[in-house]
């Protein structure tokens, strides 16, 4: 049996490689997908066509091969063309996950934003609030809570994910339970792996169902 | 008489579909005008391209001395003012809905501020007296910090007839403002706006309600198809005219 004194502080700190890819990941994947969400209700389609194929790359091909793209892509991109940056593992890996939860969220909060009656906007113009206004004071309160069930889900999803991570070396926690497993022959440090992730996501289930019940002040 | 609202020629097609074919009436400040007539008849378009929620195709609508066309474009289409003239025009009218379209979190107070605060520049407490003054004159003094959905229909449309008056609107205008609403709670709605005649304030009301539409008003329109049947005093328009389509109209609700 795996010595769980010496397993612990080993996991524990790829665990925190996971959970820094996660907050990463969510912070820039939430405005971006608000942005790509806005794009793509562009009434121009210069601008919706290439924003959809985005969102159907996204969303139609595995992430653990964006990640690879992202990374191989733009070393090969900067190395043999001089253009373009490349990226070490580990921000390959957040911007890999930022754009690729970017296309999800845009479509949560697309949904969410076309939710709101006409009505509402009608009423925010007859007022004279500008578009801005319109958009941030009314129409984006209401659709944060239309959208908290269906981005809790991504963001549930996205700490398991997480763990896509090793196909690029980046040692977050599944890829260090992993060397842990061979090195005690044994699968109890997969276990181990299993409930950290299980009580993060446990953790984060409490927060959203508090979110929505804050959010239920009104109907 | 200084005409407050001017609309002339005033036309408006959805495709093939001719919804408003030569509209032209005027109403003078401190005026309430009925607009009645069967559904479909335009009533509901026609408040909508005088408070340009939707564009009209052609003709003129003068608010308050301001002109909403200012001439025609390449197409033959009519020709809008520049934004600030519209964003004037645009403030100085008001709109009820027939579906309320308050905000649905925001208190009713904050329904009735967010507007002067944000629109006019009004100070925060300012904006949050008048709100409250406003309220207690729709007889909603208890209820500033209730959310809409815990409001009644009534108490819905009150609040959003408060959040128009908020802005201080050289005209209010109605639309179907108790259509959505139960039949026991369209007397206190009809009672505010009642009020408000009283005190001059100019309006245009859509309506099914015929005797309200009577009562109120000074003036009395009755559309179909399109195009304005007939206009005149409520006496004219309910008692005195022999037009067919207007009886025809009426009776229908009298036996209703």
């Amino acid at each position: 049996m795996a010595d769980l004194a010496n397993l612990l502080p080993i996991l524990w700190g790829g665990f925190c490689t996971t959970l820094a890819i996660f907050g990463l990941t969510l912070l820039f994947s939430i405005p971006l997908g608000l942005l790509v969400a806005v794009l793509k209700m562009s009434k121009y389609r210069v601008v919706r066509y290439p924003v959809s194929f985005y969102i159907s790359v996204m969303r139609g091909t595995p992430l653990l091969l964006q990640i690879v793209a992202i990374y191989f892509g733009s070393y090969y991109l900067s190395e043999y063309s001089g253009i373009g940056l490349s990226f070490d593992r580990f921000p390959a890996v957040v911007a890999a996950f930022s754009i690729n939860y970017a296309a999800y969220f845009a479509e949560i909060f697309r949904g969410g934003i076309q939710a709101i009656p006409k009505g509402q906007y009608e009423a925010a113009s007859m007022l004279g609030l500008t578009k801005g206004q319109t958009f941030f004071r009314i129409i984006l309160p209401q659709v944060v809570k239309q959208v908290v069930p269906a981005s809790a889900n991504e963001v549930i999803t996205l700490v398991k994910d997480t763990s896509l991570a090793q196909v690029i070396a980046v040692t977050e926690l599944f890829s260090l339970a992993k060397k842990q497993q061979a090195a005690y022959a044994s699968i109890y440090p997969l276990f181990v792996a299993g409930v950290f992730y299980y009580v993060a996501n446990l953790l984060l289930s409490c927060f959203f169902a508090y979110i929505e019940k804050k959010l239920n002040y009104y109907k | 008489m200084n005409a407050v609202l001017k609309v002339e020629h005033l036309k408006k097609s959805f495709g093939e579909n001719h919804v408003l074919k030569d509209i032209s009436f005027d109403l003078n400040q401190g005026e309430v005008l009925s607009i009645i007539g069967p559904s479909g008849s335009g009533k509901s378009t026609l408040l909508r391209c005088i408070t340009q929620l939707e564009t009209m195709d052609a003709g003129a609508v003068c608010v308050n001395g301001k002109n909403m066309i200012v001439g025609l474009d390449k197409k033959g289409n009519a020709k809008y003012a520049p934004p600030n003239v519209l964003r004037e025009i645009r403030l100085s009218t008001g709109l009820v809905f027939q579906n309320f379209n308050l905000f649905p979190h925001l208190t009713v107070l904050q329904n009735l501020t967010i507007a002067p605060i944000r629109v006019l520049g009004m100070d925060r407490e300012e904006a949050r007296k008048r709100g409250r003054e406003l309220l207690e004159q729709m007889g909603l003094a208890s209820k500033e910090k209730a959310y809409p959905c815990e409001l009644s229909g009534g108490q819905q449309q009150r609040v959003s007839i408060a959040r128009a008056l908020a802005m201080k609107p050289e005209i209010l205008f109605f639309d179907e403002p108790t259509s959505a609403l139960d039949p026991e709670l369209t007397g206190e709605v009809l009672k505010i706006i009642k009020g408000l005649a009283d005190k001059k304030m100019t309006m245009v009301i859509v309506t099914h309600e015929m005797a309200f539409a009577r009562d109120v008003a000074n003036k009395v329109i009755f559309m179909d198809q399109g195009v304005i049947v007939e206009q005149g005093s409520p006496d004219f328009v309910f008692n005195q005219s022999g037009n067919e389509r207007l009886a025809s109209f009426l009776s229908r609700f009298s036996q209703g």
